[in-house]
């Protein structure tokens, strides 16, 4: 027999999912985060997985996994001392930014300081024009010096981002071979190497967050593959990407900035997979943890992807799947403010102290413990026995607020929840109105540990098809790695206008990008062609925006401009409810994403009902601030074909899904809860 | 009924993402460039009175957050269900501020009844008028700036009113453009329609309006609080536009701000009469217009983070706008270019306010932000027009921290545009864009540095323009000891035998080869640079900053070899004189021009213009001025200036 292996290390736990090759089957597994020795959970999780389920290292044939090395690195600043060479007189990139100061009414904004000093900063006198021509090489003189005077500083490693670098890379690339000769030690990332986009703070950030996390991050790397070697696990490691792909481990440590946003990615790719897998086309993946909320809009399995996503302080600009922060998650404080209103977050308890009714040393009233004051929780272990819930602590630590609103604790407890779930139906709504969406056509898809617990609440407020709570829902996020595919993409600028002359450079940075994407896939060690997706990001002239258009093959290789252009007008309307058919169009970009496909478990179908359902016990809860008597069920006792009343409380290891009076709960054949608005 | 402040959150997370969901679908569904690149519309929702109780959180332009509609509202006896009302009219309810703010609004139903309001702007690209873009110093009249739209409904009984698209269509210079954005406005207040009829149904009518009370008298509330943090007190700031017209005098915007327990007056009265240029701000005296307000939103929300912006916020305050002043002109006076004004208002606020909490206010950001714009051709005579950014001062330095550099304080909304895609969409080529070192002024906190940009343009009839510069005639102030910042500079071919500066011009003629380069004007600084420890000092040289000149005879910090010299440092230090640290430190440019002007001349000055007719003000304004150069400065100022007064009167028979 043989497993695949999929691992997600979030803040708190560090989830396991295990896939049977053979049976189709998937064993799940929690362990607690060892921020203190990186991959000392997983080491842990391998020797559990020997002994509680006799699977040994020599059968793993896959490994997948996600970490936040990278995204922490850049959160704590704590990442490797750089230089930046840039093109002279334009020295101030990471400090002026995009100018724009992040509070527009606070007269103390600034910016926050950049990830690179201001005097390891370095001109060099080398210029490309917007043509890509060179109007200046660099001298070597220019660059020893620079180098040397870095050295000096204390710079151990070296970013160049130079004007137009996108366009042509070839003054880049000069320094890098220079300070190759210069300074054999130094680490050097070039900005048209890293993300070859026009835009000069956007590439050289992105170029900067590459270099400043590298250190920390092959790290980390090169301890888990000795471990895991030394456990003679021997099959290719493969490391989640923030485009929901994956990439073996020698480019996970040369291009770092790829495995930022791993995690949240691969939570989406798995909530795609799983609700695709069940039938369910449209979804809103809503994946909450003890300090985050976040959604993605997944249309047929597939998110929508973005640029620009929040790294700590600052924005990355590789392709990235698009996910949302809609709040603070469970761990969001409750407090009375000066005039007596009540107020949630933006403080958090986060994972440690945590929520007081987990007893780890948080006093603080929580959204979990609004939860645990209306009983609506811990009523069976949680956390695979990790962490149980105290409710006496919980309304400990709300009755200094019942005191200052002279109200009962279990009023409060709802009205904290009330809160805090407006403030998600904000966010959320926003993104429905952003990305243009018809909420009656979507379902929720819940996961994370907090997020069947809230998600019938906020589904009350969005007019949403239903929720969907898959199986085990703790796990989604490793599961995603598990059967996330090959994927790299790659961009060209072309900055031209679409014109049937064009076509012909088009064809041709097309050739040059698929041989690139065919040379990448055949160095992960895959065999086959692997699948091709061309687009172009296009936008009318003198729009600043561009649209990222799918483009046919055919039309490039024997040259289609109206099909082209039609395609982007078509992309307009649908995007932003207009297009101009006669306005001039302008190819910014050019971009091939090349993927090799891992082969899906099919979903296992769980027996199904052999008689009715039988609640646990029956809990005195309250819901909306009206007492009920609220059955609870086993999630393994919930079997297809059943049919769950509401209210209800449903307890699994991992997660506690929370169903509030007026909603029908039917089982599928998959063992997903799908609940519906009850509208009798 | 009263609203349950249990409930206060929930009811403004529903209207937050009510609006939210406006601006989004503005965002998307717009043609303009304004409402994709500088976010300048405002999308609110407003109770049956006009008064904005709900905002978007994170998007449009900063200034709108209390407008109230009310006079709008009120130009129409009935509504009915799906009624759009649309107007630009700067002088119909003075809501619209110029003509290319187009704003429409829409009532909310609730079972036959009103329950609200949902209401918005674009900056539309051009309206028509006698420039493209419709916007120019240098108009005189509200008639040449475009076509104005006196409000009206635009949707009645479910149908468009035609007419009104036609009329727009047929005077302005990119029809397709303007009405593709009153069709996204249109989509933005129904979709905001929809999302408050769901709350108002969620809450009932009356738990509704509760709702809005509530939500009102939050903020005010809060604002209050804030307020009583503040002494009571008189508190007089003026400050100084570069000129009043092309060519022109400075322009002085006076502000007496009067704090009385929790609640504050900001008298204008002592700014210019209204201007024979387009730098009028159309706020009908209405003593709580945005306009005049900004500042003081931002000082408020600068003291408490946590500040619910809205019309309640402003409900502690109060204006005073003297009638046919540049803070409240009448017609026919131009006002496109409000915003400079409005930039000098917020100055004085943040000057006022500097005074009555003197350990809290920063240095104000100098204001002046040039928007570069530039017209030239590309190969075979192509026209190719293209804005490629601001370029203005950094941010006032705080009584904690040095100003932010680049841009900051209430100027820092704005986004550059990336010099890749200047250089991508324009044939002109960047020498240089970044910060200019020594331009923050010294103090114990250090002015953020100014942004430079230097290009060189290739093709001929070239013209670049610098709309909004400031600043170029007098320097912002510092505070607490803190140096003045220095003026801004907009130069062709610098360094080079044809050398040129351009001065207040804020449009130049350029042919192949020509260097221009702009530099934003010094933000001040705060507390005594003596008193910046040397290490902070050393930090700035190293950074490019500051220069070890300006080390030495700014901040008497000596530095060699990258280190401090601390004998020297403390010799220098210690050698100067013990000196008082000024309240507010004025430029050497405004300390020469108050020489003549006093605070006691504008007085006169004011009382004289306040008793002529309006359309004489600014006439009458020029001939003191040049009475008041030409003469010599031996008498009393009273007496000169009654002397000037009498003369004039007599000349143009006038009232005394």
């Amino acid at each position: 027999m043989t497993i695949r292996i999929g691992v997600d290390v979030g803040g708190s736990f560090t989830d396991f999912a295990v896939l049977d090759t053979t049976s189709g089957k998937v064993t799940t597994l929690k362990v607690f985060s060892r921020p203190d020795d990186p991959g000392a959970e997983i080491m842990l999780a391998l020797d559990i997985l020997r002994d509680r389920d006799g699977l040994h290292a020599d059968a793993v044939t896959g490994f997948a996994h996600g970490t936040t090395v990278g995204i922490n690195t850049v959160i704590q600043r704590n990442g490797e001392a750089l230089a930046l060479f840039t093109t002279r007189n334009f020295e101030d990139v990471l400090e002026v930014a995009r100018l724009k100061i992040p509070q527009i009414h606070n007269l103390y904004s600034r910016r926050p300081a950049p990830l690179i000093r201001r005097e390891c900063v370095f001109g060099i006198d080398e210029r490309t024009l917007a043509s890509g021509d060179i109007l200046a090489a660099p001298r070597r003189d220019d660059v020893t010096a620079a180098v040397e005077a870095a050295r000096a500083l204390g710079c151990r490693g070296m970013v160049i981002a130079f004007l137009h670098a996108y366009r042509n890379p070839a003054n880049e690339q000069a320094v890098k071979a220079m300070i190759a000769e210069i300074a054999p030690d130094m680490a050097v990332v070039a900005s048209a190497e890293t993300w070859p986009i026009i835009r000069e703070y956007e590439r050289t950030i992105t170029a900067v967050i590459s270099g400043y996390v590298r250190p920390r991050v092959s790290h980390y790397l090169d301890r888990f593959e000795d471990r895991l070697r030394q456990r003679g696990v021997v099959c290719p490691l493969l490391i989640t990407k923030s485009n929901g792909g994956v990439m073996g481990l020698d480019q996970a440590r040369a291009e770092c900035v790829q495995m930022i946003l791993s995690g949240t990615a691969s939570g989406v790719i798995g909530a795609g997979h799983l609700a695709r897998a069940s039938g369910f086309d449209r979804v809103l993946s809503l994946d909450i943890g003890g300090t985050s909320a976040d959604v993605a809009v997944i249309v047929d399995g597939e998110p929508q992807y973005g640029v620009g996503e929040t790294i700590g302080d600052f924005h990355i600009h590789i392709p990235s799947v698009s996910v949302s922060s809609v709040g603070q998650g469970g761990g969001s404080i409750a407090w009375v403010d000066d005039l007596g209103v009540l107020q949630v977050g933006p403080k958090s308890a986060g994972s440690t102290p945590g929520p007081a009714c987990y007893g780890r040393g948080g006093v603080a009233p929580t959204i979990t413990d609004a939860m645990a004051v209306q009983n609506l929780i811990g009523h069976l272990p949680l956390g695979y026995g990790a962490v149980s819930v105290d409710h006496a602590a919980a309304r400990a630590a709300f009755a200094p607020l019942a005191e200052r609103l002279d109200s009962p604790v279990e009023l409060v407890a709802a009205d904290v929840l009330a809160i805090a779930v407006s403030g998600m139906f904000a966010e959320v709504s926003g993104l429905i109105s952003r990305f243009a969406i018809d909420p009656r056509e979507f379902h929720l898809f819940a996961f994370g540990g907090a997020g069947p617990m809230l998600a019938c609440f906020l589904a009350r407020e969005l007019d949403l098809k239903g929720i969907v709570v898959p199986p085990a829902p703790g796990v989604v996020s490793a599961f995603g790695g598990l059967i996330a595919d090959l994927k790299n993409d790659f961009i060209a600028t072309l900055y031209r206008e679409a014109t049937s002359e064009a076509m012909e450079e088009v064809a041709g940075v097309f050739g040059t990008l698929v041989g690139r994407a065919r040379a990448w896939l055949e160095q992960q060690g895959h065999e086959g062609p692997g699948a091709l997706r061309l687009s172009a990001d296009m936008r009318y002239a003198g729009q600043s925006f561009e649209i990222e258009t799918p483009i046919e093959s055919t039309w490039v290789d024997s040259p289609d401009l109206d099909s082209l252009r039609s395609a982007f007008h078509g992309e307009h309307a649908r995007v932003y409810g207009h297009a101009d058919t006669e306005g001039a169009v302008q190819i910014v970009n050019l971009r091939v994403v090349i993927m090799a496909a891992t082969p899906k478990p099919s979903l296992v179908k769980p027996d199904g009902a052999t008689g009715p359902l039988q609640p646990t016990l029956t809990v005195a809860a309250h819901f909306y601030g009206r007492p009920h008597q609220v059955p609870v069920f086993v999630r393994d006792d919930i079997r297809p074909g059943h049919r769950v009343p509401s209210p209800a409380i449903i307890a699994q290891d991992d997660t506690t899904t929370v169903i509030p009076p007026g909603f029908a709960t039917e089982v599928d054949r998959f063992g997903n809860l799908v609940i519906t608005r009850d509208r009798r | 009924m009263a609203f349950d402040p249990r409930h206060l959150k929930v009811f403004a997370n529903f209207c937050a993402a009510a609006a939210d969901a406006m601006a989004f679908t503005l965002m998307r569904t717009a043609h303009s460039a304004f409402v994709k690149e500088t976010e300048d519309f405002s999308c609110q929702v407003v109770s049956r009175e006009g008064l904005a109780f709900a905002n978007p959180r994170s998007f449009g332009a900063p200034w709108y957050s209390g407008i109230d509609y009310g006079p709008l509202l009120a130009r129409f006896e009935t509504y009915r269900d799906g009624d759009i009302c649309i107007t630009n009219d700067v002088y119909e309810g003075h809501v619209a501020t110029h003509t290319p703010d187009i704003h429409i609004w829409k009532p909310v139903f609730h079972a036959g009844r009103i329950a609200c309001f949902v209401v918005g702007h674009i900056h539309n690209t051009d309206v028509g008028g006698a420039v493209p873009a419709s916007l120019s110093r240098s108009l005189t009249e509200i008639e040449q700036e475009g076509l104005r739209i006196p409000p009206v409904k635009l949707v009645e009984n479910g149908r468009l009113n035609t007419f009104v698209l036609a009329a727009i269509r047929s005077n302005v210079r990119a029809p397709d453009q303007n009405i593709g954005d009153i069709q996204a406005q249109i989509a933005s207040v129904n979709v905001g329609e929809r999302k408050m009829a769901e709350i108002v149904h969620r809450f009932g009518f009356d738990g509704f309006m509760a709702g809005v009370d509530a939500i009102l008298d939050y903020a005010d509330r809060q604002a209050r609080a804030i307020i009583r943090r503040i002494p009571d007190g008189d508190y007089f700031f003026a400050d100084y536009a570069d000129e009043d017209s092309v060519g022109g005098q400075p322009c002085r915007v006076a502000l007496t701000l009067s704090v009385r327990g929790d609640e504050v007056v900001l008298d204008y009265t002592g700014s210019d009469p209204q201007l024979g240029s387009s730098l009028n701000m159309p706020t009908g005296g209405r003593e709580r217009h945005p306009l005049v307000m900004v500042g003081l939103t931002y000082v408020l929300w600068t003291l408490d983070n946590s500040l619910l912006l809205n019309a309640g916020t402003l409900r502690p305050t109060r204006a005073v706008l003297p009638e046919g002043s540049v803070v409240n002109c009448q017609m026919p006076a131009a006002v496109g270019m409000r915003s400079l004004t409005c930039a000098m208002t917020q100055i004085v606020t943040v000057g006022a306010f500097a005074q009555a909490m003197p350990d809290l206010i920063p240095t104000a950001s100098p204001g002046g932000n040039a928007i570069m714009n530039i017209k030239t051709q590309g190969r075979a005579g192509r026209p190719v027009m293209a804005s490629i950014g601001p370029v203005g001062g950094g941010g006032g330095a705080t009584p904690f921290a040095d100003g932010s550099d680049g841009a900051g304080g209430a100027t820092g909304f704005l986004r550059n545009t990336p010099i890749e895609i200047s250089e991508a969409e324009v044939p002109i080529r960047f020498l240089r864009y970044g910060l200019e070192p020594d331009t923050g002024a010294p103090g114990r906190y250090r002015g953020g540095l100014s942004a430079v940009m230097e290009f060189e343009v290739a093709a001929p009839e070239t013209v670049v323009t610098a709309r909004n510069r400031n600043r170029s005639v007098m320097g912002s102030w510092g505070l607490h000891g803190g140096s003045p910042g220095r003026i801004s500079l907009f130069l062709r071919n610098p360094g080079r035998a044809d050398a040129v500066s351009l001065g207040n011009t804020d449009l130049v003629a350029c042919a192949p080869g020509d260097v221009i380069r702009v530099v934003g004007p010094g933000a001040g600084g705060w507390g005594d640079p003596f008193r910046r420890s040397p290490e902070e000092v050393l930090t700035d040289v190293v950074r490019g900053a500051v220069s070890v000149a300006s080390a030495r005879a700014d901040y008497g910090v000596v530095i060699a070899d990258r280190a401090v010299d601390v004998a020297a440092t403390t010799a220098i230090r210690s050698s100067r004189a013990a000196q008082p640290e000024e309240a507010v430190v004025f430029s050497p440019e405004r300390i020469a021009f108050e020489t003549i002007w006093t605070r006691e001349r504008y007085d006169l000055l004011t009382d004289f213009l306040a008793r002529q007719p309006v359309t004489w003000r600014f006439f009458l304004k020029h001939r003191v001025f040049a009475a008041v150069a030409a003469s010599s400065q031996a008498s009393p100022v009273s007496d000169q200036m009654r002397a000037i007064f009498a003369d004039l009167t007599q000349r143009y028979g006038l009232p005394a």
